[in-house]
């Protein structure tokens, strides 16, 4: 099976679960086990290749410009981490399906899970940094939405939202690190970095990148100082814990660090801080795993510490060390993803999880207890199980440390670490398991049914196996993988007896003094709770706070509301970038000609003016300002004919007509006059800076109109194509339609959205206390009778075809002369405008049966179609097509699809124009305001009932 | 001929000015608002038809064609001029006047603009 399609099941799949849970929780578990067994098999189908030594590759272009492609590569240590990840992941699909109560929804539960998986799978086949970037973070949110899944627990919500803030934060330091590492390479393709180890690490730059590189796997697999947000993500369902927390999302930090080892590892940097930190978290882990009670909490603590101890067999550099990193990841995973799984069935069982309320457990869940008995063995290093070979590995290891010229320091602080893991795994055993029958359990535990310990159980099966049979189970998979991340042949060949090495000595130690310390628990735990401990949830949420605290200082200071202080922000600002262009360039000499001065201009200018300043001087009054800015937008409108520039005229002026109209009915729920707010010396300022600004602008376009451009335009290109290359005479149109279609494209979207946001904040507003204020509005002045009359109806219902043709006939001239859809949208807008003034919005409404919703939608499909046409033809997105017909008895018609185009325009303004219409009107609607009427007078109705009533 | 057309089109242009100029002097100088409403209306219909029919024999005189161009512009003239001042008319019997002040409505109980339903309570307008 291909990579691409192992990389892209899970996403696939997602689907599946959140359609079929409606067929039941077994088809959407069974769906999304589908999903993951196929990307297993598809997995396995290349694990012999693997095995071999080869390297399983599929490459495609995807942005190469900027280094970013889809390249997948699949070799050992890919396949040791893809088939934990599905596998595990197929385990837990089951395990969940019995651990999920009936209220939780299941279907979102797995189709957040195959997300994840998906990323996760990305992430460990990715042969290209920058790909492997996008799934980083994609494992930050899908797991921020697994962590979060109990919507209803604010330690859920607070859990995945740190946990989100730690590795999102870290993943950013990632994202510099890898854009700095594949400058210094050049490419971004792994294959291609990890030939470079030389080139890398004499680079100045290599420091940067490694820190940078190393924050963001730190923050990933919750390294020290970093490890806070993992223990508080145990609010998620344990399958989740279970997944996230032993085989995949944690150890994403590691897999980077072993992807990442043939290049980074070697210096005294990668040394002290990789080997120091995987140190200081295994000891820290394992410390504060001994003194919780929530079991989660202890698991949790305890994958902090293992967690370290893998990072810091990866940082000792050694191809020995890295072996046995590779090794205990095995492990690792399938002990504690089985002991989360056994957690849960116990949480489950007994209704607690705080381990001072249990204890006893072997005499009622048997079966429980044997799989948590090999399992905590086994992470305590006891033979002979797994957990026992990989630390054996660990500790032979750490005798050949030396860090700071002192032998002795890592093995001492190994082994301590190690005697803590013991102590925590066997209270795990001793404390929740046996021990006397309590009778104070929440409720009386019992084992569960198949389907929760059969996950777990296989996964013990596999503990006891690789223990026994190392060679025969892990050492081919183990070896490609550890081949992989040191790039070199490795030899690898655990045995339970090696003999009596410095390792067995200390793990002897480790057992004994884990066991003493257990036995010494109380007392230990009194030390520990007099010991100041720093709250790393506290510290969090302070740095939170205080950067949320600064950030909104800032923002509300910025962002307060006022449009005056928008604008005045926006025009200093534009002021200063402007001055300080216009003191850094040069202004080159007039190259044109003033046109001569006409009289008709000249009383145009005199008009704008005047009304502009009107507006300034009775601004106070609302709606003569209305009535004035109608006038400025006239004159605009007269101008830009004048200049030449037809269809800015139309547009201008059909936009204005459809403005003054909205803004007409939001003075409705205005106060008439605007009062006085602000003083004296602020409104000088503004004035100052809106003269300014006013005076700039004018000069820039003076500046502009008097000389010719520095370089040519792009017009001469648009003129000479427009008619060849377009089919259409009226280059604004072609422009639109054709040139840049793709912008108008996103513009109607955009222009729909925006409609559509307008119509959700009304429902919004509707759906809150604000509604019973509206309907119970009473008008400023007593309202007049005869509000819809006769003459006004009649001519509207004469102008309507009317104006629904010139709609009409400006939407067809529009490729060759002044019109188009969007002038044409507004026309047909102002059509259907016309009737609500004269006959009220509720009659006209109710006579209309098309959503306006769906005539956006409409436009938009029709536009997105017509642009997709181009690809039957193997050209790209909205190529336009034209031809001629000459059908007979007409004149010759041109046809483009371009027009098509158009239409989509025409739809997607018209249904924006009537829809943030109808969202205005709806704030008016008060109870009796529909006319049962067309118009409120009329004599034909009044002769009837006047017959009636003769009768 | 063309002699006679020139001096139609001056002679349509100059009552059109006239008029224009007469309907302007109107709004400034009559004082009360129903009154000043005649001026504009003159002005428009008259004033505006005086140029629109000189254009017209423009057209045909010295460009050839006949062009409708200007019984379009008519129409719509004629469609909203009456709109308009009936609207100006009503926004001033609504706010300046009172059932008192105006004329007897004839048949009816008042004028429509004052015809308003009886407040309802927790009901807007009709």
């Amino acid at each position: 099976m291909s990579l691409f399609l192992i990389a892209a099941l899970p996403f696939l799949g997602a689907v599946f679960p959140a359609l079929l849970i409606r067929a039941g929780r077994n088809a959407a578990a069974a769906s999304t086990g589908a999903v993951t067994l196929l990307a297993l098999i598809g997995l396995v189908l290349h694990a012999p290749a693997v095995l071999r030594g080869e390297t399983v590759s599929a490459r495609l272009d995807w942005l190469p410009d900027l280094g970013l492609n889809a390249n997948f590569h699949l070799d050992g240590l890919g396949l040791l981490f893809a088939g934990l990840i599905l596998g595990i992941g197929l385990l837990i699909i089951a395990y969940a399906r019995f651990y999920l109560s009936r209220e939780d929804p299941m279907g979102q539960f797995y189709s957040y899970l195959l997300l994840f998986q998906g990323a996760m799978v990305g992430i460990v086949l990715s042969d290209n940094i920058l790909l492997l970037l996008v799934f980083w973070e994609l494992t930050s949110l899908s797991s921020f939405l697994l962590i979060g899944y109990w919507k209803h627990l604010p330690e859920g919500r607070q859990g995945a939202r740190m946990a989100l803030a730690v590795t999102g934060s870290g993943g950013l330091a990632m994202i510099g690190g890898m854009l700095i590492l594949g400058h210094i390479v050049g490419s971004y393709d792994l294959s291609v970095i990890l030939q470079n180890k030389d080139l890398i690490q004499a680079s100045p730059l290599y420091a940067p990148a490694l820190i940078l590189i190393l924050i963001g796997a730190f923050t990933k697999s919750a390294q020290f100082p970093f490890h806070f947000w993992l223990p508080h993500a145990m609010a998620a369902p344990t399958p989740v814990s279970a997944y996230l927390h032993s085989a995949t999302m944690v150890k994403a930090g590691l897999f980077l660090m072993a992807r990442m080892w043939p290049v980074l590892s070697g210096t005294e940097l990668w040394f002290y801080l990789v080997a120091t930190t995987g140190l200081v978290t295994m000891v820290l882990g394992a410390v504060i795993a001994l003194f919780k009670d929530d079991l989660k909490a202890l698991l949790a603590f305890s994958t902090v510490s293992h967690l370290g101890l893998i990072t810091m067999l990866l940082g000792f550099g050694t191809k020995a060390a890295a072996v046995a990193a590779v090794f205990h990841i095995v492990n690792h995973a399938t002990f504690k993803a089985a002991l989360f799984m056994n957690a849960g069935i116990v949480d489950h069982a007994a209704h607690t999880r705080d381990i001072k309320q249990l204890g006893g457990l072997r005499h009622l869940m048997p079966l429980t207890f044997t799989l948590a008995g090999v399992a905590a063995l086994s992470m305590a290093g006891i033979p002979p199980f797994n957990g026992f070979l990989s630390k054996e590995m660990m500790l032979e290891e750490a005798t050949h440390a030396i860090w700071a010229g002192t032998p002795w320091l890592v093995p001492a602080l190994a082994v301590f670490g190690a005697l803590f893991s013991v102590a925590y795994s066997l209270r795990y055993i001793a404390h929740v398991f046996l021990g006397p029958r309590r009778h104070d359990y929440p409720t009386l535990p019992h084992d569960p049914g198949a389907g929760l310990w059969l996950p777990p159980a296989v996964l013990v099966v596999l503990v006891v196996l690789i223990g026994l049979f190392p060679n025969v189970i892990a050492t081919p998979i183990v070896t490609a993988a550890a081949n992989a991340v040191t790039g070199a042949d490795v030899y690898f060949h655990p045995a339970l007896w090696h003999g009596l090495t410095p390792a067995l000595y200390m793990s002897v130690a480790a057992v004994l003094g884990g066991a003493l310390l257990l036995g010494g628990h109380r007392a230990a735990l009194g030390i520990w709770n007099n010991l100041p401990r720093p709250e790393a949830k506290a510290i969090f949420d302070a740095i939170v706070g205080a950067a949320t605290g600064t950030s909104r200082r800032f923002s509300d200071r910025l962002h307060n509301g006022s449009l005056a202080r928008y604008s005045a922000i926006f025009l200093v600002f534009t002021l200063a970038i402007a001055y300080y262009a216009f003191a850094s360039g040069t202004l080159g000499p007039e190259t044109r000609a003033p046109l001569p001065v006409t009289a008709m201009p000249v009383l145009g200018w005199i008009c704008l003016v005047g009304s502009t300043l009107s507006v300034v001087a009775f601004h106070r009054n609302r709606l003569l300002a209305l009535v004035l800015i109608g006038v400025t937008g006239l004159i605009v409108s007269m101008t830009f004919n004048y200049l030449s520039a037809p269809d800015l005229a139309l547009t201008q002026i059909s936009v204005e007509v459809v403005t003054i109209i909205l803004l007409l009915l939001a003075l409705n729920f205005m106060p008439q006059q605007t009062p006085r707010e602000s003083s004296p010396g602020r409104r000088s300022r503004d004035v100052a800076i809106s003269v300014v600004a006013g005076l700039g602008v004018g000069g820039l376009i003076y500046a502009l109109m008097t000389r010719d451009f520095v370089l040519p335009s792009i017009s001469e290109y648009h003129l000479a194509n427009s008619y060849k290359g377009g089919g259409g005479n009226n280059v604004v149109n072609v422009i639109l339609v054709d040139f840049r279609g793709f912008d108008t494209f996103g513009e109607i979207i955009v222009l729909g959205i925006a409609a559509i946001i307008i119509f959700a904040i009304t429902e919004a507003v509707l759906g809150s206390r604000v509604r019973a204020r509206l309907l119970n509005r009473k008008p400023w002045s007593p309202l007049a009778g005869d509000s819809h009359p006769l003459m006004m109806v009649v001519a509207t219902r004469v102008m309507m075809p009317i104006a629904l043709m010139v709609a009409a006939y400006i939407f067809f001239r529009g490729h060759n002369m002044p019109g188009g859809g969007f002038i044409a949208g507004l026309i047909a807008a102002i059509a259907v405008v016309m009737q609500y003034m004269a006959s009220g919005f509720s009659w006209a409404t109710d006579r209309q049966r098309l959503p306006y919703h769906g005539i956006i939608g409409t436009g938009v499909l029709v536009a997105a179609v017509t642009g997709m046409g181009a690809w039957f033809n193997g050209l790209p997105f909205l190529t336009s097509a034209f031809g001629y017909v000459h059908p007979p008895y007409l004149e010759k018609f041109e046809l483009a699809t371009a027009a098509l185009f158009d239409l989509g325009v025409f739809l997607a303004v018209l249904g924006a124009v009537l829809l943030a219409l109808q969202s205005l009107a709806r704030y008016a609607w008060q109870p009796g305001i529909a006319s049962e009427h067309p118009m409120d007078i009329n004599p034909e109705r009044d002769d009837a009932t006047q017959t009636i009533e003769g009768h | 001929m063309e002699q006679v057309f020139d001096l139609l089109i001056t002679v349509f242009l100059v009552v059109g000015g006239i008029f224009g100029l007469v309907g302007s002097f109107g709004l400034i100088k009559l004082d009360d608002p129903m009154s000043r409403l005649h001026a504009p209306t003159k002005a428009t219909t008259l004033g505006v038809g005086g140029v629109l029919i000189a254009s017209m024999v423009h057209a045909y005189a010295h460009e050839g064609h006949l062009s409708w161009h200007e019984l379009l512009i008519t129409l719509f003239l004629f469609l909203t001029a009456p709109i308009t001042a009936n609207f100006i008319a009503k926004a001033h019997i609504h706010r300046h006047e009172t059932p008192d002040t105006l004329p007897p409505a004839g048949e009816d109980k008042t004028w429509a603009t004052h015809d308003v339903p009886p407040e309802e309570p927790g009901s807007g307008r009709g």
